[in-house]
């Protein structure tokens, strides 16, 4: 990774070194204009900055709040009471803990059940490859709470109803697509020549799968893992029809705090609900910002 | 090694669209008999299939409504989402400023943030007490609209989760486009305007519609974004699924709108799957 970063570094300076005469256009535009472009750019990027962070923010200060009234743009006292009361509910905290049970193990599941298939759709020319990915895609069109209603007669035939595995299977539902498609994209972009060649000095095909092709496809692996966790963790229909009444995750609960609660108390509970995600998506940030999310869109 | 994906998908997917299928056609019987027994108006085909129950839900005229609305939020949204990220991701593409680094990571926030907290964000910052609201409200402008709980919150907040998707897209095609071609076309007398519209424009043709076809669908299927910001009625066809099927008890019904929104996508995923086919088959004629 980085010696490629570097290589284009040198690249970039090597294509100013040898191209001076566009620098030297580029450098000679009217300033007045440049100063209206840069004040222009700066009153974008604080709309940006606005529409981006300001919900939450103000979520944040909402979460604190104790008095606070209309035209005022902070609260007249803070409190930290809402944050007591949320931890000291029971049924808030144990939402809280099943949430983390449920999310790493449909994660686990989805990677065991998807990532054979993803190498097979990278590595193997087979008849029905390519209508096999774009049914995978079909199962996002289709509106969740139809699917829902109608998988209930499943569900109860299997007796999956109100038990662990149906809500395991529900969340399983919405990682399929990532856990395919992206670990799809990563094991296509790894170079078969680098197999051959570790096959050829002597390592067997477990050996060069292990040594080679999976550190290689790691990173898009890991993108799709933690993106199945959010999704899993995030998910509130499906969870709440199935699992109700025996697993309430954290999401469904957020449904109940926000129509029955004070907004406060719905305010330190989003808070905590966003927590996973944030320290989460920041591990991933690298790989996810560097295109591995988006080269698993592209069907090959 | 394909199969267990598929497996899932077709017993838990496949199965269930495929009896949903016969049960909006009236087909109460066998894996629908457990919803069917608890139903209510239900529209039964005693031989061969019947278009009841899709005849009395187009001709409502609610129903109607909620369509109108989902296809219009469903339009705007697309279209801002588009405009946005390009401009986003273009910005991204040929400036390396401080700005563009505080853009490039202001638009993947969205990412980090879980759907319902985003909208109830969302909500609460454009409410009637909302900061949108108070701040207009100092500089003198008290009749600004009160956005929470109309179509246009779901739009706002439509955008605000699809944004960081978009510019990632926008950005990975932006940036495999060589900066060779556009020191290429500024070399030979082209504009930056110019050198945008004829070098990177047509090269970033699939994730544009990959982007469009994505945002499309995932607005035509959302259900928590316009439950949580939206007004009563009309709302998306989501959330009247879910009041036919909860409130209302009318599952056929729910199911009928949900072949409805369906249809809808299908329509929209078509086109991402010919875009994609299409660059396929260049992709493999050039090489």
């Amino acid at each position: 990774m980085s010696a490629v970063e570097h290589q284009g570094v040198a690249l970039g300076e090597l294509e100013q070194a040898e191209l001076p005469v566009a620098r030297a256009i580029r450098r000679r535009r009217p300033s007045p204009r440049r100063v209206g472009l840069r004040a222009l750019g700066i009153v974008l990027v604080t709309a940006l900055l606005v529409f981006m962070i300001g919900p939450l923010v103000w979520l944040m200060v909402r979460a604190f709040s104790g008095l606070w009234q209309f035209p005022d743009l902070l609260p007249h006292t803070w409190t930290v009471q809402w944050w007591r009361s949320v931890f000291a509910d029971k049924n808030l905290s144990h939402s809280i803990k099943l949430s983390f049970e449920f999310a790493p193990v449909v994660t686990v599941v989805s990677a065991v059940i998807c990532l054979p298939a993803a190498y097979a759709f990278a590595r193997l020319k087979f008849p029905g490859r390519f209508a096999l990915l774009v049914s995978l895609f079909a199962t996002n069109a289709f509106p969740k709470i139809g699917l829902y209603v109608s998988m209930a007669g499943v569900f109860y035939s299997l007796h999956l109803m109100g038990t662990f595995m149906g809500v395991v299977v529900v969340q399983l539902i919405g990682t399929i697509v990532f856990m395919t498609w992206i670990p799809t994209a990563a094991f296509s972009a790894i170079p078969r020549s680098l197999e051959e060649a570790a096959r050829d000095v002597g390592a067997g095909p477990l050996r060069v799968f292990f040594r080679v092709t999976f550190p290689l496809a790691a990173p898009g692996i890991f993108v799709a893992m933690i993106l199945s966790f959010l999704a899993a963790f995030d998910e509130a229909q499906g969870t709440f029809l199935v699992g109700i009444p025996n697993y309430i995750t954290m999401p469904t609960e957020m449904y109940t705090l926000v129509l029955n609660y004070p907004e406060q108390a719905a305010a330190v509970f989003s808070i905590l609900l966003a927590v996973p995600s944030v320290v989460l998506m920041s591990f991933a940030r690298k790989h996810v910002m560097g295109g591995k999310l988006a080269e698993g869109f592209q069907i090959r | 090694m394909v199969l267990p994906p598929v497996a899932v998908v077709a017993v838990f997917i496949g199965f269930p669209v495929g009896a949903a299928i016969a049960y909006t056609l009236g087909k109460t019987g066998g894996p629908n008999s457990i919803v069917a027994s608890i139903a209510q108006r239900q529209h039964v085909a005693k031989h061969g299939v019947t278009t009841a129950a899709y005849r009395e839900v187009l001709g409502n005229s609610h129903v109607r409504a909620d369509l109108r609305a989902t296809i219009w939020v469903t339009l705007v949204t697309i279209v801002v989402v588009v405009l946005l990220s390009w401009s986003i991701a273009l910005y991204l593409r040929l400036s390396d400023t401080w700005i563009a680094r505080v853009v490039s990571a202001l638009s993947v926030i969205p990412l980090f943030i879980p759907v319902v907290i985003a909208s109830y964000a969302i909500l609460t910052f454009y409410a009637a007490t909302g900061f949108m609201r108070t701040l207009a409200y100092h500089i003198g402008w008290h009749s600004f609209p009160t956005l929470g709980y109309t179509l246009w919150a779901v739009v706002i907040a439509e955008i605000w989760v699809n944004v960081p998707f978009g510019v990632l897209m926008m950005s990975s095609g932006l940036n495999s486009v060589p900066n060779a071609l556009i020191e290429a076309a500024r070399d030979s007398g082209a504009t930056l305007p110019r050198a945008v519209r004829s070098v990177l424009l047509p090269m970033n043709v699939i994730p544009t519609v990959i982007v469009a076809t994505f945002t499309g669908i995932y607005v035509l299927g959302s259900f928590t974004v316009p439950y949580l910001t939206g007004p009563s009625a009309p709302n998306l066809m989501g959330v009247s699924m879910q009041q036919f099927f909860g409130s209302f008890n009318q599952p056929q019904q729910a199911e009928v709108m949900a072949m409805i929104v369906f249809v809808l996508a299908v329509g929209i995923g078509t086109i991402y799957v010919w875009a994609n086919v299409r660059a396929a088959k260049r992709a493999s004629s050039s090489t």
